[in-house]
């Protein structure tokens, strides 16, 4: 019997007790082909799925190392039929190789002939493939590798991506390490990034996600184009680029809905991308005719269907997708894996926490009567009203007051999804009101003067959700989410997490309206956030403004 | 003499220890108990008695007594030795099968007899055997997988009859080396000579299309085989260049149609292609299979995590059934929804689920309650008291007894074994009778021992195992008992899965507990399993996602709370619960309190309880109870406060039992229609609302039934000694007191008992049918009256005799206990 920290489930996922003496150990050693799933305080829970064996084979483990993790750090016997089942689909992985031909271009080659048999016979493979040279090889079309990888995927026959990248136009590009150094998990990051060729880093908000950009721009030294997904988070990438690499002014092109400038480093927004006129896009141009020798993603997984059509076109170029989380609403992690490449790093926010590199946070959950008048209006509206009627509540609105009374020295955000409770909260602190329809300039202004500490509370809409950097705000109110969208609520926490220059934890309350709809959708949410080890306190709203 | 009578004095002749092994070896012969030597012969010349014996030989065996009852014939006498046996059989020696013979004739399976006429008497040392008369019945039409002969062909297959003799001609004309004919048995005997030497074979096959040799390898083992259009026109003179296999052996009779769809391969050609033999493949060491290896470590990993997880899941199920009874459907088993619901409590595919209530079932965890026909859980079940290696023991020891074999559940109901489909003509359903096979103990008891035979043979060096799997078992079985293999091979896949299940198997080799199993060594498996099987924990990890984890087994006490107040996700050795306001509303139902739920909570866990669980558990137990039930039988409303309070506060309506829930609502215990009265009788004119009241109902309970811990004895593969010495005193005695028990001539033997005569009256009845003599028979009619009869039987089966009335010339079907006794009445008919 062994004491190991693991307990593999036979459902496959794989408990990890952190408070054992080999946590750290296992962890690692199984960060490889098992996905991190939930990290609450005690007890991780990390996954085995194929996408993350594939991942592991990918990245040269094999199945005999697994099974040896597997047994060697378990407390109890391995379930033995999830040890023949990792052996049967890691053994899936590479039986298919894309490799290139030099006389016929990209070729899909096996040594399992009944596989590619079967392969050649799928449908929706038939017309990407062209002749068959012999039983083992056949001709791929070159546009097609992204989209054949993607299918070969669904039908459970990954292929190993032998056929290498191009390097783009090469254009000096180096990191200004200047009264900063790069964190040691932003290097390994960028490392496991840059050796595996293409793939997805997930790290928290405030995390420095940026920096693992321009960390990969540096080893590639090559022209980059970087998707984001906002003018503003366009502004940011630049200006934080031009803080920490030797990248100047003019080598730094925006390409968005009001500039269009194309440079060795650009960086484009998604919706100038996805722009459709006469049913075509007119801006996609800008991937494909240039030589770019990386493409960074940020915030991939808020990537639309379009871009994923695009991106299946551009598998000869290395692609880099950053996000703090791999949580797509729509259920679409397969094609992130398939498209833009394998998860490449990954850590649990409490970890970049306990080493000082984001703020610790502090969530609280104020439950809210709704008063007796609201309630009975409740209670008699149709069910599309409901969420608003009750996220929208009057009572929050005085909570709201309460809240930014106690923490009056803090620079303090109030989030919430319906513009109308926005004006009035921001009527009634006397506080500007940030929203879709703002314009960029003003945004612009009105987030300087909040960094400078001349406005000391900011209401924002879910305009304000992603890739803004306010790190001197401390203290955020949610007065409303949108529905149960879990990655959301992740970003907005994220907004707080930047370092406090003075060490402060920062403050997450979230208002919910009690025994209704948004009770419900916030226990949904507050579950992943649970689950990343961000434990809601929950407080009576009578308690609120007590302190502590 | 009669065989029987024969056989008898035989008997009697035998040592002790001989008899004793006799006993051993067919222990249905003493079950129960024979008066005397006459019966003992009786009962081992039986049919079923036979086959039961044929059952326990081993190949070589076999072949030994199929061979000597091909080149035999119990109604002349005409005998073999085992120097001529050794000829027909390849590979063999005169004293290995002689050897064997003895064997044989120890189970007196065959017996000495007197050299055929026309023998000398040659040397001691050949000694003439002749098979038991019912063999021929036991054996089948196919002995040794040969076909019939040319001649017997031509008698029972009219329509081969007729083209025997246009066959042997068009053949004869062609220029074969064949006779001519001009009646079929004519044509018959010719076939039969052109094909009865190997090299006469060989050579008449060196013109045969492609593939011939491959189409008669698939009549190796078996004359019969299914051939579309059997009957086709096919004939030497009109076949073409491109002919093929089948028409080309059918135009020479090499093959022979017996149906549309049925050839046979007759006995000549057959021999012939084993080189001129019976048996050709005669070995007497068994096959041995070549084996694949695992890792001991890998091995005992499976084991253990199968059994924690098989405990763990039937606690789970024992939990689930506790809560809701399984209802059963009419055509018995637990339906497809029932099984559904079950498969998601316990959050499995519902084949899994299935397999696990049939294993519940048949360890007498769950029981069919009569009365309301489901399924429960029985109150005090001492299994979820014991500690788990016990547990463990219960249900192996229940599932080698059990002749229900879950792993049927979910396969396609249209079982080989059975033949008819099950209701609905879908996948058979648990609990249901299509997954019960009256031989399930004995086919597993003997799998375990092949899968330990094997695994002793192969040796395991340094901390391997060998894998083994259902082809080498089956092979082993076919060699060791091939009249069972049949049985084996339907049961089989599912017995290993079933094995697996139990730890008995793990990674595919035999572990060290299905080893001790398979001797019948409980108490070691007992001893290795107590040793690896973790203690139980008293704690939980509780998590601010509103989760608690057991990192490994947990108290079963301990769970069954927990249970109450979370829900169970995932599946494997640690158990995860999560909390929701649904769960502790489901503790505070079941009695709990707030301060009840934390207090437990803190002691049970190994960590302080997370704010947001302690939250949950305040505010859903704060608004608990905000309705309330109660017992009411009718409710009396009024306006009038006052005059309600006078009803209650007066004497005078005691007996209605009133009590008040609202200022103007009053509860009575009595119906409304009593109330009423009461209220009349008080001088008040109530109204009375007729709305339906709720129908109470009423429910029997039943008395617990005695849930005993099954013990498992080993299927009986030879019978207790004290039976046998039992046996052999009653033998012996009546032996020295009646001398020489039988004599008398007659079949219906005056001085036997029922079991004899009724043996000897079929032996004769059996010899007149193969022999086609009339007989003389007294019948009791449905009167009581005895009838002399003379007829021809014709055949005998199910207890039933079917005969020929030649006076009446009609048939007639008669039962078999209606006849008196039965005398040789006619000559041989031709």
């Amino acid at each position: 019997m062994n004491d190991g920290p693991l307990i593999v489930q036979s459902d496959k996922t794989i408990l990890l007790e952190v408070d054992h003496e080999l946590a750290t150990e296992a962890r690692h050693a199984i960060a490889p082909f098992a996905e991190l799933e939930r990290a609450p305080e005690h007890v991780h829970s990390y996954r085995l799925t194929p996408l993350g064996l594939w991942n592991a084979r990918a990245a040269g483990l094999d199945a005999e190392r697994v099974l040896d993790t597997l047994l060697k750090y378990s407390r109890f016997p391995v379930p033995h039929s999830l040890l023949v089942d990792v052996a049967e689909t890691m053994s899936r992985y590479g039986r298919l190789r894309l490799e290139k031909d030099p006389q016929h271009g990209l070729v899909m080659r096996t040594d399992d002939y009944p596989v590619l048999e079967e392969v050649i016979r799928a449908k929706k493979i038939q017309p990407l493939l062209g002749p068959r040279i012999d039983g083992e090889t056949v001709v791929v079309h070159a546009s097609q590798r992204g989209q054949l990888k993607q299918l070969l995927l669904k039908i459970g026959w990954p292929a190993e991506d032998l056929a290498g990248y191009v390097d783009g136009t090469p254009h000096l590009i180096a990191l200004k390490e200047e009264g900063w150094q790069l964190r040691p998990y932003q290097q390994q990051a960028s490392e496991n990034f840059w050796s595996g060729g293409s793939g997805v880093v997930v790290l928290p908000c405030g995390a420095g996600k940026t920096i693992v950009g321009a960390a990969a721009m540096a080893t590639g030294c090559t022209t980059t184009l970087i998707l984001v997904t906002n003018t503003v988070a366009a502004r940011q990438w630049k200006d934080e680029l031009l803080k920490r690499t030797t990248l100047t002014e003019d080598e730094i092109g925006e390409y968005s809905g009001a500039v269009k400038e194309v440079r060795p480093v650009t960086i484009a927004t998604y919706q100038v991308l996805t722009l459709k006129r006469g049913g075509l896009y007119p801006h996609l141009e800008l991937v494909d005719g240039h030589d770019w020798g990386l493409i960074i993603y940020d915030e991939v997984h808020l990537l639309p269907a379009p871009i994923f059509r695009m991106t299946a076109d551009l598998q000869a170029r290395r692609r880099l997708g950053l996000t703090a989380t791999l949580v797509r609403e729509d259920g679409r992690e397969g094609e992130v894996f398939s498209l833009i490449g394998p998860k490449r790093y990954d850590a649990p926010w409490k970890d970049i926490e306990s080493q000082g590199y984001i703020a610790p946070a502090d969530c609280v959950e104020v439950r809210v009567d709704l008063p007796h008048d609201e309630r009975v209006a409740y209670a008699m509206a149709e069910d599309a009203d409901k969420y608003r009627l009750c996220s929208t509540s009057e009572s929050k609105t005085l909570v709201v007051e309460r809240l930014v009374e106690k923490h009056r020295d803090e620079q303090l955000l109030v989030i919430g999804q319906y513009i109308d409770q926005l004006d009035e909260i921001g009527e009634r602190l006397a506080a500007p009101v940030i929203k879709g329809d703002t314009t960029v300039k003003e945004r612009q202004k009105l987030f300087d003067a909040f960094r400078a500490g001349e406005v000391r509370t900011l209401v924002v809409s879910k305009v304000a959700n992603f890739s803004i950097d306010l790190p001197e705000a401390s203290v955020a109110i949610q007065v409303s989410g949108s529905f149960g969208s879990r990655q959301e609520e992740a970003q907005r926490l994220g907004r707080l997490l930047r370092p406090k220059k003075d060490g402060r934890a920062a403050r997450f309350y979230s208002l919910v309206a009690r025994d209704t709809l948004d009770q419900e959708f916030a226990a949904k949410r507050q579950r992943f956030l649970a689950e990343q080890g961000y434990a809601y306190r929950i407080l009576d709203a009578k308690d609120a403004d007590r302190p502590g | 003499m009669s065989l029987i009578r024969a056989l008898s004095k035989d008997l009697a002749a035998r040592t002790d220890d001989s008899l004793r092994a006799l006993f051993a070896a067919r222990p249905d012969l003493i079950s129960p108990g024979v008066p005397d030597f006459a019966a003992l012969a009786a009962r081992a010349s039986a049919r079923v008695s036979v086959q039961r014996a044929l059952e326990r030989l081993n190949r070589p065996q076999m072949q030994v007594l199929e061979t000597l009852h091909l080149c035999t014939n119990t109604d002349t006498g005409h005998s073999a030795s085992a120097a001529g046996l050794r000829k027909l059989i390849t590979g063999s020696t005169a004293a290995t099968v002689d050897g064997i013979l003895a064997t044989l004739q120890e189970m007196a399976l065959v017996h000495r007899a007197a050299p055929p006429s026309g023998t000398a008497a040659g040397p001691a040392k050949h000694r003439f055997y002749l098979p038991v008369g019912s063999l021929k019945d036991v054996v089948g039409i196919y002995p040794a997988g040969l076909g019939r002969s040319y001649t017997e062909l031509v008698r029972l297959q009219p329509a081969f009859a007729q083209r025997a003799v246009q066959l042997v001609s068009e053949l004869h004309r062609s220029g074969a080396d064949i006779h001519d004919a001009t009646t079929p048995m004519e044509a018959a005997l010719a076939l039969q000579h052109w094909t009865s030497s190997p090299e006469g074979l060989h050579h008449i096959l060196a013109g045969a299309p492609a593939r011939t040799t491959a189409l008669l390898a698939r009549f190796r083992n078996w004359a019969m085989g299914a051939v579309p259009q059997a009957q086709r026109k096919a004939s030497i003179t009109t076949e073409g260049a491109d002919v093929g296999p089948v028409d080309w052996l059918l135009a020479r009779g090499l093959l022979v149609p017996l149906d549309a769809a049925h050839v046979e391969l007759p006995h000549s050609v057959g021999t012939s292609l084993r080189g001129g033999v019976v048996i050709d493949d005669f070995s007497l060491t068994p096959p041995r299979p070549e084996l694949g290896r695992t890792t001991a470590a890998l091995r005992r990993n499976a084991a253990l995590s199968a059994i924690s997880e098989t405990l763990r899941l039937v606690g789970e199920l024992l939990h689930a059934v506790g809560e809701q009874p399984l209802a059963t459907l009419r055509s018995g088993g637990v339906g497809v929804r029932e099984t559904r619901r079950l498969s998601e409590v316990l959050r499995l595919d519902q084949t899994r689920a299935g397999v696990l209530l049939e294993l519940c079932a048949l360890a007498g965890l769950i029981r069919l309650d009569v009365d309301t026909s489901s399924w429960v859980r029985p109150a005090d079940l001492e299994w979820l008291l014991v500690p788990r290696q016990e547990q463990w023991l219960w249900l192996v020891n229940a599932w080698l007894a059990s002749e229900r074999v879950p792993s049927l559940v979910g396969q396609p109901g249209a079982g080989p074994a059975t033949g008819h489909r099950a209701p609905g003509g879908g996948a058979i359903v648990a609990l249901s009778a299509e997954a019960q096979r009256p031989d399930a103990p004995v086919v597993r008891k003997r799998i375990l021992e092949i899968l330990k035979e094997l695994t002793d043979e192969a040796g395991a060096p340094d901390g391997t195992a060998p894998v083994l799997d259902a082809v080498a078992v089956l092979q082993r079985a076919e060699w060791s008992q091939p009249r069972m293999a049949r049985r084996f091979s339907s049961l089989i896949r599912g017995v290993l899965a079933e094995a697996e299940l139990l730890g008995l198997v793990g990674s595919g080799a035999l572990t060290q507990l299905g080893s001790a199993v398979a001797a019948d060594q409980q108490d070691d498996a007992l001893d290795i399993l107590g040793e690896h099987l973790p203690a139980a924990l008293n704690h939980v990890l509780l998590q601010a996602d509103l989760t608690a984890v057991a990192p490994g087994y947990l108290a079963p006490a301990l769970t069954e709370q927990l249970l109450l107040m979370a829900d169970a996700e995932g599946q494997g050795p640690a158990g995860i619960y999560r909390f929701s306001a649904g769960s502790i509303r489901r503790a505070l139902d079941n009695g709990f309190d707030a301060a009840g739920l934390l207090a437990f909570l803190r002691e049970h866990s190994a960590t302080a309880v997370p704010q947001p669980l302690e939250y949950l558990v305040a505010d859903t137990a704060s608004r608990h109870g905000r309705l309330q039930v109660g017992p009411a039988a009718s409710f009396i409303q009024s306006d009038d406060e006052a005059a309600l309070q006078e009803l209650l506060s007066g004497p005078r309506a005691v007996a209605l039992g009133l009590a008040r829930i609202a200022p103007t609502v009053l509860v009575a215990s009595v119906a409304p229609r009593e109330a009423a009265q009461a209220l009349r009788s008080l001088g008040l004119s109530p109204a009375v609302d007729n709305g339906d009241g709720p129908a109470l109902r009423l429910r029997r309970t039943t008395a617990p039934q005695e849930n005993g811990r099954p013990v498992y004895s080993a299927p009986r593969t030879a019978p207790p000694a004290e039976d046998v010495e039992a046996q052999l005193a009653v033998l012996r005695q009546v032996g020295a007191a009646v001398g020489n028990g039988t004599s008398g001539a007659g079949a219906s033997g005056n001085g036997h008992s029922g079991e004899v005569a009724t043996q000897l009256g079929l032996e004769a009845l059996q010899r007149a049918i193969r022999l086609k003599q009339k007989i003389s028979m007294n019948v009791v009619d449905s009167l009581g009256n005895a009838n002399l009869e003379i007829v021809v039987p014709l055949s005998v089966s199910g207890g039933r005799v079917r005969v020929f009335d030649p006076a009446r010339e009609t048939e007639r079907v008669l039962s078999v206990h209606r006849i008196i006794d039965i005398e040789a009445a006619g000559e041989l008919r031709q």
